[in-house]
C-alpha cells in the first residue's frame, strides 16, 4: 500500500514536471544558480529561495512537534523524536556518546537540511515554475523561481567550509593546539633506537600529506554533493526532454533513483564529516572516559 | 628562493589563478552568495537546535532518566520485596514456633488441670461416698436400735400376754437381752 502511494506520488510528480518543462520550453540546467532578485548589494538566487523554503518547512515541522512536548510522545512529536533519536544513536556509534551529543546540532541539521533539500528538488514546480527572460543580446532564456540549493556550489561550499571551521574548533578543543599538531605530525607508537628515529621522520613528512588531505576535504565534500545533485537534476531534465510527450514516463525510474541518491548523499555528507571529526576528537574522548 | 617565486616562475600560480577564475565563473561562485547561504544554514541549524533538537534531546534525556530511575526503583522494590518476604517468612516461622510452644504449654496445663480436677473429683467422690456410708450406717444403727426396741417391746408384750403376768423392768430387760442374743446369734 505504501509502495503504491509512493509510486503514484512519484508518477504524478514526474508527469507534472514533464508537462511544466515542456511548457516552459527550456533545455539544460545552468551550473550557476541564477539571480532572481538583485537589490544591488544583496543578490537573491533561486537556490537561496529554495533554502529558505526548506528551512521554513523543517523549522515549522520542528516547532509543531515540540509545541506540546510531553514525556509520552504522540503524533508528530513521536516522528520527530524517532528521527532525532535514530540519528543521535547512529552518530554515537561513530563519535561516541558525549561527542555525538555535543555536535549533534551540526550533524543533525546538515543531514536533515541536505535530505530535505534533495527531496524537495524532486517536487513538481522546482525548476519548472519561473518565467522567460531575454538578455541584452536578445537571447531568450528560462529563469526558474526555485532550484535545488545543493545544485548550487555556493551552498555546498558553504556547508563544507562551516564543517571545516567547526572541525578545526572541535579538534583544538579536544586536543589543544599542541595535541592537534602532534596528532598530525608526530609518531605516537612504541619503538626505540634508529627505528624510532626513522618512524619519527616518516611520520613528520606524512604529516604534510595529511595537511594536504585535510585541506582537500572541504573541496571533495563540496564537489561530491554538488556533482551528485546537479547530475541528478540534469538527468531528470534530460529524460523528461528525451521522452517528448511521454517525458513523465521516461523520467519515472530516475525519480526513484534520485529519491535514493538524495538520501544517500545526505547520509554520505553527514557520515564523512562525522568520521573526520571522530578521527581527530574521539581518541581524546575515549581517554577522558 | 621562496616557494612562491618558484611556483610563479613555473607558471603554476598563473595556472591556479586561471583555474580558480574559471571555476568561479562557471559555477557562479560569489562571496556574497557564499556567505548568504552559509549564514542561512547557520541560522537554520541554530533555530532547529533551539526549537527541535534542544527540547527533544532534553526530553530524551528526561525520559532516559525516568527509565533509569524506574529501573533503580524496581530493583529497590524487588530488594524490599525480597526482604519483606524474608521477614514475613521469619515472622511466620517465629509465630509458628511460639504457637507450638503455647500449644504445648496449653496441653501441659490442660493435662495438669485435668489431673488435678480428676483428683479433686475422686476426692470429692470419695468424700461423698464416705458421707453416704456414714449416713447409711447411722441410719442403719438408728433403725437397728428402733428395731431392737420394737422387738423388745413386742417380746415383752408377747411374754406378758403368754404368761399373764405383769413384768417388771428387770424382767423386761432380761427377756429382751435373751431374745436379742438369740436373734443376733
Amino acid at each position: 500500500m505504501r509502495f503504491l502511494a509512493l509510486t503514484s506520488t512519484t508518477w504524478l510528480a514526474a508527469s507534472l514536471a514533464s508537462n511544466a518543462s515542456e511548457a516552459a520550453g527550456h533545455h539544460g540546467l545552468p551550473m550557476n544558480a541564477p539571480v532572481v532578485f538583485d537589490l544591488g548589494w544583496f543578490k537573491v538566487t533561486n537556490s537561496m529561495i529554495a533554502m529558505w523554503l526548506v528551512a521554513a518547512v523543517v523549522i515549522l515541522i520542528a516547532q509543531l512537534s515540540v509545541r506540546k512536548i510531553s514525556l509520552v510522545p504522540t503524533g508528530l512529536q513521536n516522528l520527530v523524536e524517532f528521527v532525532v533519536e535514530s540519528l543521535q544513536d547512529f552518530l554515537a556509534g561513530i563519535l561516541g556518546e558525549d561527542l555525538a551529543k555535543r555536535t549533534f546540532w551540526f550533524f543533525g541539521s546538515v543531514f536533515l537540511f541536505i535530505l530535505t533539500m534533495n527531496w524537495m528538488g524532486l517536487l513538481p514546480g522546482v525548476g519548472t515554475i519561473g518565467w522567460h527572460t531575454t538578455d541584452s543580446h536578445g537571447h531568450e532564456g528560462w529563469l526558474p523561481l526555485i532550484r535545488g540549493a545543493n545544485a548550487d556550489l555556493n551552498m555546498t561550499l558553504g556547508l563544507a567550509c562551516i564543517f571545516f571551521v567547526l572541525w578545526l574548533a572541535w579538534s583544538i578543543k579536544s586536543n589543544g593546539v599542541g595535541g592537534f599538531l602532534s596528532h598530525i605530525f608526530l609518531y605516537q607508537g612504541e619503538g626505540k633506537g634508529p627505528m624510532k628515529l626513522l618512524l619519527l621522520v616518516i611520520f613528520f613528512l606524512v604529516g604534510f600529506l595529511e595537511v594536504i588531505s585535510i585541506m582537500i576535504r572541504p573541496v571533495s565534500l563540496t564537489f561530491r554533493l554538488f556533482g551528485n545533485v546537479y547530475a541528478g537534476e540534469s538527468l531528470l531534465e534530460m529524460m523528461v526532454n528525451m521522452g517528448g510527450k511521454f517525458g513523465w514516463l521516461t523520467a519515472l525510474p530516475f525519480y526513484f533513483l534520485e529519491l535514493m541518491v538524495g538520501a544517500i548523499q545526505a547520509l554520505v555528507f553527514m557520515l564523512l564529516t562525522a568520521v573526520f571529526t571522530a578521527l581527530m576528537c574521539k581518541h581524546d574522548e575515549e581517554h577522558a572516559h | 628562493m621562496e616557494i612562491t617565486t618558484i611556483l610563479a616562475s613555473a607558471g603554476v600560480l598563473e595556472g591556479l589563478k586561471e583555474t580558480g577564475a574559471t571555476i568561479k565563473e562557471q559555477f557562479g561562485l560569489q562571496g556574497q552568495l557564499f556567505f548568504s547561504q552559509s549564514i542561512g544554514f547557520l541560522i537554520f541549524a541554530g533555530v532547529l537546535y533551539k526549537f527541535a533538537f534542544g527540547p527533544i534531546q532534553g526530553m530524551l534525556e528526561q525520559r532516559k532518566g525516568r527509565i533509569a530511575e524506574g529501573e533503580a526503583n524496581l530493583i529497590k522494590i524487588q530488594k524490599q520485596l525480597a526482604d519483606s518476604e524474608k521477614n514475613t517468612a521469619e515472622a511466620i516461622a517465629k509465630a509458628n514456633e511460639e504457637a507450638q510452644r503455647l500449644v504445648n504449654e496449653a496441653k501441659e496445663s490442660a493435662a495438669i488441670l485435668s489431673e488435678r480436677k480428676a483428683q479433686e473429683a475422686i476426692a470429692s467422690a470419695q468424700q461423698i461416698l464416705a458421707k453416704a456410708e456414714a449416713a447409711a450406717k447411722a441410719e442403719r444403727d438408728l433403725i437397728k436400735s428402733e428395731l431392737k426396741r420394737e422387738f423388745g417391746r413386742l417380746v415383752t408384750a408377747t411374754t406378758a400376754q403368754v404368761t399373764g403376768k405383769v413384768l417388771n423392768t428387770e424382767d423386761q430387760k432380761r427377756i429382751n437381752d435373751e431374745a436379742l442374743t438369740k436373734v443376733e446369734a
